[in-house]
């Protein structure tokens, strides 16, 4: 993983980019301008699939086979957060019915931008590529699934995942 | 040492299937998806073993009159399939082992390539080249790994 | 028990063999001691430590006592391991001294010489002592002393050689005692023994193991070597010891053969070289298959010979180790090894004896694992044994194509004689297995031994490795096994058997994505497809296969051949289709329409360019494609206008279609994609952000379980649709790779129109698209015809002629020649009609059609524009010139200069000049041939100049000055300025402007002064008409005369009565003022005039001799070059007389040196209050009003500063009388009072002490 201050910057620039972009086609409604936003946060998140696919390739070079779907959990979220984010999650629960919640208390991506309720309203855009880049670690791990992302004080945020049963 | 080399994705399609010599191609395409019932049944076995055995590669998958088919399967479900000659007795287990060592390596700068898209067919030189490495090393005995490595290392 | 009694035989029956023990002295003794002994042996286990550090093992002890012979002392350098003794005892129960020295003695010394001969150390003495003797000896000395005689007699310093079993018939527990102790005894020597001796012969072998390299050296003996140790380890029970002696020997041989592939060959291998004579696969029923142990030992046996052998063993004790799936492992790595070895070593082997060997060999290996397992073991370990019974099956259907048992017409007598040679080489059935049903050797004669039980027996292995195959999940090894099957169903021309097969395997290969399989077996089905004439799937199975190109050009071609001559052939007799799938023989590429945004108004024309990309390998001729249309009525009328049309479709009107993608199933491409939109949860009590979150709108789609994508090889279940409106194209040939397809068609009805289906027809095959993805729309519309009329400039400018479009877009109306536009004037609008006015005709796609003359007549009251002859969907475009008459708004002076200046006012805040011009608007109403309703238009004129007067004075001489400011863009010349007062004759007005016409540029203006002059008394206001004539500077000459510009307005009280005079004097004695030092400023304000109208107010009143009215004076300093000192301002009475003069002193103080500009003298009219409206009016409602009335006409700054000044004053002197009726101040217009000290500046030195100027500045 690249320098994380790096890492941090150029996940900051691509948000703003991906929603510079989107400014130049004018919204109109306030519906439209909804869904212009969704436009941008899919396109976020679908970039961090590519690079969750790519990275879970190498993460997972050298490691043993995973046993079952809590073993590629735990790995996802020990040792790939640590790669990412430097940290680990600090909380992992299951319903065992193929939903699980990460819960990071201290999220690298939104650690430098509120401690609390200020920008909560832009703080999902910046959760949008990690939701991603979990999906493409699973997707590429053989489970497919949806990442969606919760955050109600800065910088704690809450991932959950849906797994989609074969 | 091969006579083929496969990666076949995920969900059983070859991402990459080369052989040599070319005339019989066909005969390995089928050995190679064949053995893929027993790549299978490795993995599910696999899921049940202690952590220590849940090692990538899994071995001589089957003999044949003629041939030795290995496997290897990466986390990502991606598995390598190796069709080595059978009077090529010299080989070791731990040679074919790192072989696909290098092959996984290549395998996931590909995956790494802005210009590869998962999930289609592998068409990196570099790969192919690797791949080539490992096919000619039958003709010549000598270790030949170093043009692998050179290649993507 | 006579056992003992009988020598040896030397045939080995390992399991029967035990460790022998020899037994000298006295025999009956022993005779009778044995019963118990044997049985008592080995009930215990023993721990037996190994050399070489090999793990100790627990051994039940056996032993077999036989007699004591010299010949069963091994000879010097016999190795045989088996016939060795271990150990030797002598018995006796001599119990006195004369016997023992008589007799036993010497046969112990005997005995004991033999075995030091032999140097055989490992030997024991037993005394058996029972008391039944003792009693009728009479002479018995202490029974020890015996034992103690033998002990130092024979066993010097290790006594306990000689052991003692006291009444070993009897049951006593010195009995038990006594017998336990001889036990251990017995068996740790023989332990011992057993260590000593196998170290010593491992060491033997070792040792010629190493010779290997020498010359003379040859594996078979070392074979018999090794297997002797063997063997005695499964004498021992100890069979995993046994089999690695085996492993080792095949590891050994095994090096050998690679060796000698590898170029040194050792010369013994030569012996294995010989040619394969007979090939009856592996005797697995026998613990020792002696007829190949015994080639072995005379180096004849061949290599299938010694694997057999060796495998055989290794299967026995592999066996006893209850491990019998390894044997099937190890069977089938045995014989590709085996099978490879031969090839090593180039053993000749005749066509199908490998086969043979092979075949017998599985079965064996299968039937003697059945043989040692259960049902239930068993089918739980198919994986470990279906590879053999594959193996098994691929042999058999090998052996039948050599001996041409698959084929409809039986096997030659060639493939016969094979045959009868393949058999000869099993030679005669073995005596094990004689009277099994279904022994292998059985199975394979008679399988060879006609067609039909050949299919039989393949058939059921066939079936038997595929159901197991699909028992374990691998499902894949099963459709191979079946497509041999296929394969041999063929050959023996039942394709209906054969087709399920190909089907299952092409199906899991096209699920899979494997190219080279699917072609492979593509062809195979085409085939027998071919065969079973099942015309409509040969068809499509052929067009894949055309279009394949894993196929050789060749038979891409024969395959398209098969189409075509097929559509030939079927051409004769009509009726009945064949529907295939389209994209097995061309794939669309792009479509594209012209007009490209795919509108067309009815009756147009539309054309549809379709690229094809015939998959055929041969230009094939297609006598029709056929696209059927949707047709569908919009709703929405507006939708079908062009403008709308135009604006809301994809301009480029390409429409590109998603290549077929090639075989291969990534699943995450057919997942619908993930649609997230942002979440915001905020708290009910205040509407503040609780939460937010990003959240999947379709997660219910994704999470779906994935049905498995239906059958991937489209059965040609396409319905054929037929429908009113279809795109035809006919007789094309279409080329391999693109090809361009124009279809044409006429708009009818509007609404929207769908393609849907693309039909390829050739002969009676259809080539079917059943559904154009994406979507691919045109569409009809008509339109109504509509009259637009717009300015070309951004604004229209009135006064002068203005450009504007006419735009008749004709729609559906036809115009003909006399349709005219009536044109009803405005009358402050008027349309200027040149001699040529052109009108450009477009049609409906912007190009030029024609450009023609356009006439127009315009009356009074109506222009007539007689429209050219138009088609419909066309348009005419042309320009007229108009012309609003220019006018300030005739609304009294006053408003209409308010209503000007208000916007201006605004805009000099925001220090812009921006120009907002006044406008009119004129609407004319139209009446247009197509409709009976006239249409109105509304144009709107912008007026180009804005004009501001003001009043200027010179003691009692007025001037009027009147500036015209240009708003608009353009430059203009304004000639002839007039100003006229219609009102008042005896009043004249002076210009004192330049005759010469005035030029002005955009945002410039003009000034026009014209001094007022008057005999009599004056009107207290003017009437004034400023008129001035106007033409854009840019054009030369116009084609009409213009109006000039005209503006009225009203001056009020412009007759100065007042004239004010301040003066400021320096101290006495001084010439200067000095800063710092006080002056004296006087001022004077002198009444010009007598009582005038202007004066009849409430302030006036009325003494005896005179009237008089009250003035309020003000000294203010706003540039504070002055410090005013005492009072700044008082009120006067003003008699109402020429010449009355009112002089007013005070002290001023110069804060600065220089010449500095007279402080400000104001003059108030200074109303007394009234109780009319004094309720109302409190401090600062004056003084609002106050300002309002300042405000009027002396300009911004000034008053508004007067007004913080005044305010002041009067804030502190209204301080006191609160709540008091307050009397009004009212500003004099400027016109009525003079300050001709205006602009007066006194000269001030600066004083010497500065620091009173510091003061007074702080």
């Amino acid at each position: 993983m690249a320098d994380e201050a790096l890492f941090l910057l150029l996940h900051n620039e691509m948000v703003s980019g991906v929603y510079k972009s989107a400014e130049q086609g004018e919204v109109v409604s306030a519906a439209k301008a909804l869904e212009e936003n969704g436009r941008c946060i899919t396109k976020l998140e679908n970039m961090g699939f590519r690079v969750g696919q790519g990275l879970i390739e190498r993460f997972t070079k050298d490691t043993a086979r995973f046993k079952d779907e809590l073993d590629i959990m735990k790995f996802i979220c020990k040792d790939f957060w640590t790669t990412v984010f430097k940290k680990q999650i600090d909380n992992l629960r299951t319903n065992h019915q193929g939903i699980y919640v990460l819960q990071d208390n201290k999220f690298r991506l939104l650690t430098q931008m509120s401690a609390g309720k200020q920008y909560l309203e832009h703080a999902s855009k910046y959760l949008a590529f990690t939701c991603g880049l979990i999906r493409g670690g699973l997707s590429n791990l053989g489970i497919k699934s949806i990442v969606t992302a919760e955050v109600s004080s800065m910088p704690a945020c809450k991932f959950q995942v849906m797994i989609q049963k074969l | 040492m091969a006579v083929c080399v496969a990666v076949i994705a995920k969900e059983n399609y070859p991402l990459y299937i080369r052989s040599i010599p070319t005339e019989n191609e066909l005969k390995f395409h089928y050995m190679v998806h064949t053995s893929l019932d027993v790549v299978d049944e490795k993995i599910s076995a696999m899921g049940k073993a202690l952590v220590d055995q849940r090692e990538l590669y899994l071995g001589l998958l089957y003999p044949t009159e003629d041939y030795k088919v290995y496997g290897y399967v990466t986390n990502s479900k991606v598995k390598f399939v190796m069709v080595v000659d059978s009077s090529n007795t010299a080989l070791r287990d731990n040679e074919i082992r790192s072989m696909f060592r290098k092959l996984h390596n290549s395998y996931t700068d590909v995956m790494c390539n802005p210009f590869y898209n998962p999930g289609d067919r592998i068409q990196s030189r570099a790969f192919d080249s690797m791949v080539t490495s490992m096919m000619i090393q039958v003709l010549s005995r000598a270790p030949c790994c170093r043009a692998g490595e050179a290649l993507w290392a | 028990m006579d056992a003992p009694e009988e020598p040896l035989p030397p045939v080995i029956y390992t399991m029967e063999n035990k460790p022998i023990v020899t037994c000298a002295g006295d025999q009956n003794l022993f005779t009778s001691i044995y019963p118990t002994l044997s049985q008592q042996l080995p009930r215990e286990p023993m721990e037996w430590r190994r050399s070489y550090g090999r793990a100790p093992k627990m051994i039940h002890l056996e032993s077999n006592f036989v007699q004591f012979k010299e010949e069963l002392l091994p000879k010097e350098g016999n190795k045989a391991l088996l016939t060795f003794p271990f150990l030797h005892i002598y018995w006796t129960e001599c119990c006195d001294t004369e016997v023992y020295k008589a007799t036993v003695k010497d046969d112990l010394t005997k005995w004991q010489n033999v075995l030091k001969a032999h140097s055989s150390v490992d030997w024991l003495i037993v005394v058996v002592e029972n008391d039944a003797k003792k009693k009728n000896k009479t002479n018995i000395l202490p029974r020890t002393s015996i034992v103690d005689k033998i002990r130092n007699d024979f066993c010097n310093k290790q006594s306990d050689r000689c052991v003692v079993l006291s009444d070993p018939l009897k049951d006593s527990s010195r009995t038990q005692e006594s017998w336990n102790a001889f036990l251990t005894k017995l068996r740790t020597s023989l332990l011992m023994s057993f260590t000593k001796n196998l170290g010593r012969f491992e060491d033997d072998m070792r040792t010629l193991r190493e010779k290997r390299t020498e010359p003379g050296w040859s594996f078979c003996d070392y074979f018999m070597v090794q297997e002797e140790l063997a063997f005695v380890f499964e004498m021992l029970q100890q069979f995993e010891d046994a089999l690695v002696q085996y492993d080792e020997l095949d590891a050994l041989f095994s090096q050998y053969v690679v060796n000698f592939g590898a170029g040194d060959g050792a010369n013994w291998l030569t012996f294995f070289c010989q040619p394969v004579k007979s090939w009856d696969g592996l005797v697995l029923r026998k613990p020792i298959d002696m007829e190949k142990r015994e080639l072995i030992q005379r180096q004849e046996a061949t290599v299938l010979d010694l694997r057999s052998y060796l495998f055989s063993r290794q299967c026995t004790l592999l066996l006893f180790l209850q491990r019998p799936w390894e044997v099937a492992q190890r069977a089938l790595e045995l014989l590709h090894s085996c099978v490879q070895e031969l090839k090593l070593l180039e053993v000749s082997v005749p066509p199908g004896a490998l086969d043979c060997w092979v075949f017998l060999s599985c079965l064996e290996v299968l039937q003697r694992i059945e043989g040692c397992c259960d049902r239930a073991q068993i089918d739980s370990n198919i994986a470990h044994t279906v590879g053999l019974w594959s193996y098994a099956t691929e042999k058999l259907k090998s052996l039948g194509y050599l001996c041409g048992l698959v084929s409809e017409k039986g096997p030659n007598s060639e493939d016969l004689n094979r045959i009868v040679d393949l058999l000869a080489g099993l030679g005669a059935e073995r005596p094990e297995t004689a009277n099994t049903a279904q022994s292998p050797y059985k199975k394979l004669k008679e399988a060879l031994s006609s067609v039909e039980a050949f299919e039989k027996h393949y058939l059921d292995l066939s079936h038997a490795a595929i159901e197991m195959h699909t028992s374990i999940g691998r499902t894949r090894s099963a459709r191979l096994v079946g497509k041999d099957l296929a394969e041999f169903y063929m050959r023996k021309k039942s394709p209906q058997k054969a087709e399920i097969y190909l089907q299952g395997a092409l199906k899991n290969y096209l699920a899979e994505g494997w190219a080279l399989p699917i072609t492979h077996t593509r062809k195979q089905l085409a085939e027998c497809q071919k065969h079973l004439g099942q015309t409509e799937n040969y068809l499509q199975t052929s067009s894949l296969l055309a279009s394949d190109h894993h196929v050789t050009e060749e038979e891409r071609k024969h395959f398209c051949q098969e189409i075509l001559s097929f559509a030939s052939r079927q051409t004769d007799s009509p009726g009945h289709k064949i529907v295939l799938p389209l994209h097995c023989f061309a794939q669309l590429r792009d479509l594209h329409f012209t007009p490209s945004n795919a509108v067309v108004h009815v009756g147009g024309v539309l054309s549809v360019d379709i690229t094809m990309c015939s998959q055929m390998p041969v230009p094939v001729h297609v006598e029709q494609i056929a696209i059927n249309v949707h047709f569908s009525i919009e709703k929405n009328n507006y939708r079908k206008t062009a403008e709308w049309l135009t604006k809301h479709k994809t301009s480029n009107g390409i429409i590109n279609f998603p290549t077929e993608t090639s075989p291969c199933p990534a699943s995450q491409n057919n997942l619908p994609a993930l649609e997230l939109y942002e979440m915001f949860e905020r708290s009910p009590s205040d509407n503040s952000l609780n939460t937010t979150g990003i959240i999947c709108k379709n997660a219910h789609m994704l999470l779906r379980r994935q049905e498995s994508c239906a059958s991937l090889e489209t059965p040609s279940g396409v319905a054929l649709e037929g429908g009113a409106h279809v795109l035809k194209c006919n007789d094309v040939t279409l080329e391999p790779g693109a090809n361009r397809l124009m279809f044409r068609t006429q708009a009818k009805e509007p609404g929207t129109y769908t393609l849907r289906q693309l039909c390829v027809s050739v002969g009676p095959v259809r080539f079917v698209l059943p559904h154009l993805y994406p979507l691919v729309q045109y569409d009809v519309y008509s339109q109504e015809p509509q009259l637009r009329v717009e300015p070309l400039a951004d604004s229209l400018l009135a006064g002068i002629p203005q450009k504007v479009k006419f735009t008749v877009t004709t729609g559906h109306y036809t115009v003909k020649n006399g349709d005219s536009l009536q044109l009803s004037n405005a009358e402050a609008m008027l349309i200027l009609c040149h001699a040529e006015n052109r009108a450009v005709i477009y049609s409906n796609t912007r190009e030029k059609a024609s450009d023609v003359l356009l006439r127009v007549q315009s009356s009074d009251k109506v222009t007539s524009i007689s429209l050219p002859a138009a088609p419909a969907y066309h348009m005419i475009e042309f320009e007229l010139e108009v012309l609003s008459l220019p006018s300030a708004p005739v609304t009294g002076g006053e408003s209409s200069m308010l209503g000007m200046t208000e916007p201006h006012r605004k805009h000099k805040d925001t220090q812009k000049a921006g120009h907002c011009m006044a406008t009119t608007d004129h609407k004319v109403s139209i009446d247009c041939p197509w409709s009976i309703y006239s249409t109105v238009i509304a144009l709107t004129f912008s007026l180009p100049f804005r004009t501001t007067h003001s009043l200027l004075s010179a003691g009692t001489r007025k001037y009027i000055q009147v500036c015209v400011q240009n708003l608009s863009e353009l430059d203009f010349q304004l000639s002839d300025g007039n100003l006229v007062d219609p009102g008042s004759a005896d009043l004249q007005l002076v210009p004192l402007n330049a005759k010469s016409p005035q030029h002005t540029h955009s945002k410039q203006s003009v000034f026009f002064v014209w001094e007022l002059k008057w005999a009599r008394e004056p009107p207290p206001s003017l009437h004034c008409q400023f008129s001035v004539g106007f033409a854009p500077a840019s054009e030369g000459q116009l084609s009409i005369p213009l109006k000039p510009y005209t503006y009225e307005f009203q001056v009020e009280n412009f007759f100065t009565l007042y004239n004010v005079r301040a003066e400021i004097l320096p101290p006495s004695g001084t010439e200067h003022c000095r800063t710092g030092s006080l002056c004296s400023l006087e001022v004077s304000i002198t009444r010009l005039s007598g009582l005038l109208e202007v004066d009849k107010d409430e302030a006036l009143s009325e003494s005896d001799e005179y009237f008089s009215t009250k003035l309020m004076y003000e000294v203010v300093d706003n540039s504070s070059n002055w410090a005013v000192c005492g009072k700044s301002s008082g009120v006067i009475s003003m008699p109402v007389v020429a010449q009355a003069t009112h002089r007013v002193h005070m002290e001023v103080m110069p804060l600065f040196a220089g010449y500095l500009p007279l402080p400000d003298v104001r003059l108030f009219k200074y109303l007394p209050h009234h109780s009319a409206h004094s309720s109302q009016l409190d401090a600062d409602s004056w003084i609002e009003n106050d300002s309002l009335s300042v405000d009027k006409h002396v300009d911004d700054q000034l008053d508004s500063s007067s007004i913080k000044s005044r305010g002041s004053v009067h804030s502190a002197s209204s301080s006191e009388h609160k709540g008091l009726p307050m009397p009004r101040l009212q500003a004099l217009p400027p016109g009525q009072v003079f300050n001709s000290s205006m602009g007066m500046q006194v000269l001030v030195i600066p004083s010497k002490d500065d620091h009173v100027l510091e003061v007074s500045v702080t």
